[in-house]
């Protein structure tokens, strides 16, 4: 499984109504929220093996699945 | 000089003329002096608060912002492997911490001893029996100290948490601590919304103007007419609490929430509007709370700029530290995957709303206070599958109109309970009100009882066609209508008629004089 398939599935068990491809605001527009950032961290530090500090949580970097993408990979390097 | 007071407008007028003739690099000068020359005229004693906290939070961010300067320039001098740029960062933020938690201890330091000191003092003083102990109330408690205190350590947070630059001017930087119209009762706003908007020297623009003006109007509506009218029945009740019960007490909590709403958001809306004539955007305090189908939403809305201020610089940084990730692990070994994840977030969300209730005061029915809300908020997260589970069996359509209602109207009548701990004189008088609250005499309704408490019957009627026009207007900007752009387009006979009806609206039915305190607002004294 793609890392880009990894994340579509962390996400979609966390907001199962949402279609995160086509979002690009997904902080901006209160899609997630922050009971769901909190978990979504957990997950992503488990799933990739990295450590998402409280630094990160900037909405530029969990706005869409692409940014989010950049993040992670920039954190594992 | 009270912000709904005619000397508040003409100051206002005089600092927009000066503003708008000033050379545009100049014009933030202005409204730095405004700033001062209205801090000074409302609380000359607790000015020196004000620098102590502008000029320690500029020194620290400066500080901050040299340990980031030499960590990018060792950076740039050698070539580091991973192990060895990390150590470097590790080295760079330890030292950047101590310049944080110094101007940190320091400046919320300052605000626990001036907000809370005074209290315990009073509260030993009573547990000992020592009358010359009652020095606490003449404690000074610095206006807006909780306001700007909060302003100014987000931005010493996030310059440690690298997210911009430290400002290199330090009287620039005093204006973003003490913008006027926000140093009262906030938004408590952040560096990157607000202070480049300050520096910026913007142009006179008719429409923006007079858009600004009239929302300031619409705040002093909601200050004048609404809460400062009902507040005499809310008065009434909560000082004689002793002679109230059942519909009285109902009355007058159902009195404060409508009253705290209208004061609360009229501010905001002053505030906004006073911004706005300067081409100033502030962040939106309020998102018509009282529409929130469940607490969770209602504290999105609600002091929006607190609640934020809470989650970024309490919630996540504990809910996702290294200690609370094990924390969950274990959890979830005990109790299964889903609380052993709910549990760092009912631990934060519980510190998170036991600061926002601290925040307002020392008094232990503020504690209460948070701790009710969190209660709430906690026991929906933990049990929302049985809650989901019990409407399907009951076969509750969650999506029709009338179901909303009635979650809103439970919202309502959540958060309104728990403002017994905050508009009670004690914790124990709020205990003593809600059991009030349960006496059953709605006869009283009737024979005319109600309107022995401050308001006669015309005063119920006007109450009640200004709430119905303010809930129209809620409804128009739930559906995404902008009122003043609606009104904007419409003829200028019919523009016209709307905006001199609302201000004789102000000048005949706002409430002044003797027994009336237009003078302050609630959240000016937190």
């Amino acid at each position: 499984m793609s890392m880009r398939e990894e994340l579509l599935e962390i996400l979609e068990d966390i907001r199962p109504d949402t279609d995160f491809e086509g979002e690009e605001a997904l902080i901006d527009d209160n899609i997630l929220e922050s009971l769901d950032i909190v978990a979504l961290v957990g997950e992503l530090n488990d799933a990739f093996d990295i450590e998402i500090t409280v630094d990160e949580l900037i909405p530029d970097n969990f706005n869409s699945v692409d940014r989010l993408l950049d993040m992670i990979e920039r954190l594992q390097d | 000089m009270p912000i709904t007071s005619i000397s508040f407008i003409i100051f206002l007028a005089v600092i927009a003329g000066i503003y708008f003739v000033m050379p545009a690099k100049k014009r933030w000068m202005v409204l730095l002096a405004a700033s001062y020359i209205f801090y000074l005229l409302a609380s000359p004693k607790s000015f020196v608060f004000l620098l102590i906290t502008t000029v320690t939070t500029y020194y620290g961010g400066r500080q901050i912002g040299k340990c980031e300067e030499r960590y990018r320039k060792r950076l740039s001098e050698g070539e580091f492997d991973r192990a060895a740029r990390k150590e470097l960062k590790a080295e760079s933020k330890k030292e950047k911490k101590k310049w944080m938690l110094a101007v940190l201890i320091l400046n919320f330091g300052i605000l626990a001893v001036m907000k809370y000191f005074g209290t315990y003092i009073d509260m030993l003083a009573e547990l000992l029996h020592a009358d010359w102990m009652h020095v606490g109330s003449s404690i000074l408690i610095p206006l807006g100290i909780s306001f700007y205190t909060f302003q100014s350590m987000s931005y010493i947070i996030d310059l440690y948490r690298g997210k911009y630059d430290p400002d290199t001017s330090l009287v620039r930087f005093a204006l973003f601590v003490s913008w006027f119209p926000l140093i009262i009762q906030g938004p408590i706003s952040r560096y990157d919304q607000l202070a480049l908007q300050l520096y910026e020297g913007h142009e006179f623009d008719y429409t923006r103007v007079t858009r600004g003006a009239q929302l300031i109007m619409w705040g002093f509506f909601k200050k004048l007419v609404i809460a400062d009218r009902v507040a005499v029945l809310v008065s009434t009740v909560f000082d004689n609490y002793k002679d109230y019960s059942g519909v009285y007490v109902i009355a007058g909590i159902v009195g404060y929430s409508i009253q705290l709403y209208a004061d609360f958001s009229g501010g905001m809306d002053i505030s906004q509007g006073v911004s706005q004539i300067f081409g100033i955007k502030l962040i939106e305090n309020f998102e018509r709370p009282y529409f929130s189908l469940n607490m969770n939403e209602f504290w999105r809305r609600w002091h929006v700029s607190l609640g934020n201020w809470c989650r970024d610089y309490i919630f996540y940084p504990i809910s996702l530290s290294k200690s609370f990730s094990k924390m969950t692990k274990k959890a979830r070994n005990i109790f299964g995957d889903r609380i052993g994840k709910l549990t760092p977030i009912i631990i934060a969300q519980t510190a998170s709303f036991v600061i926002i209730g601290i925040w307002h005061g020392a008094q232990i029915k503020y504690l209460v206070y948070g701790f009710y809300q969190a209660f709430f908020i906690n026991i929906g997260l933990i049990f929302q599958p049985q809650f989901k589970r019990l409407a399907e069996i009951l076969r509750i359509n969650t999506d029709a109109w009338s179901w909303k209602l009635f979650l809103m109207i439970r919202t309502f009548t959540l958060i309104t309970i728990g403002r017994f701990f905050d508009r009670g004189p004690r914790f124990l008088v709020a205990v003593r009100m809600i059991r009030a609250m349960f006496v059953f005499n709605p006869e009283e309704l009737f024979n005319g009882g109600i309107f022995t408490l401050g308001m006669l019957p015309r005063d119920f009627q006007l109450i009640a066609v200004c709430l119905l026009i303010w809930l129209g207007v809620s409804i128009a900007q739930e559906k995404g209508y902008v009122i003043r752009d609606v009104i904007g387009r419409q003829n200028l006979l019919f523009r016209w008629f709307i905006y001199l009806g609302g201000f004789i609206a102000i000048i005949v039915f706002g409430v002044y004089g003797v027994g009336y305190d237009a003078n302050t607002f609630i959240y000016r004294t937190f």
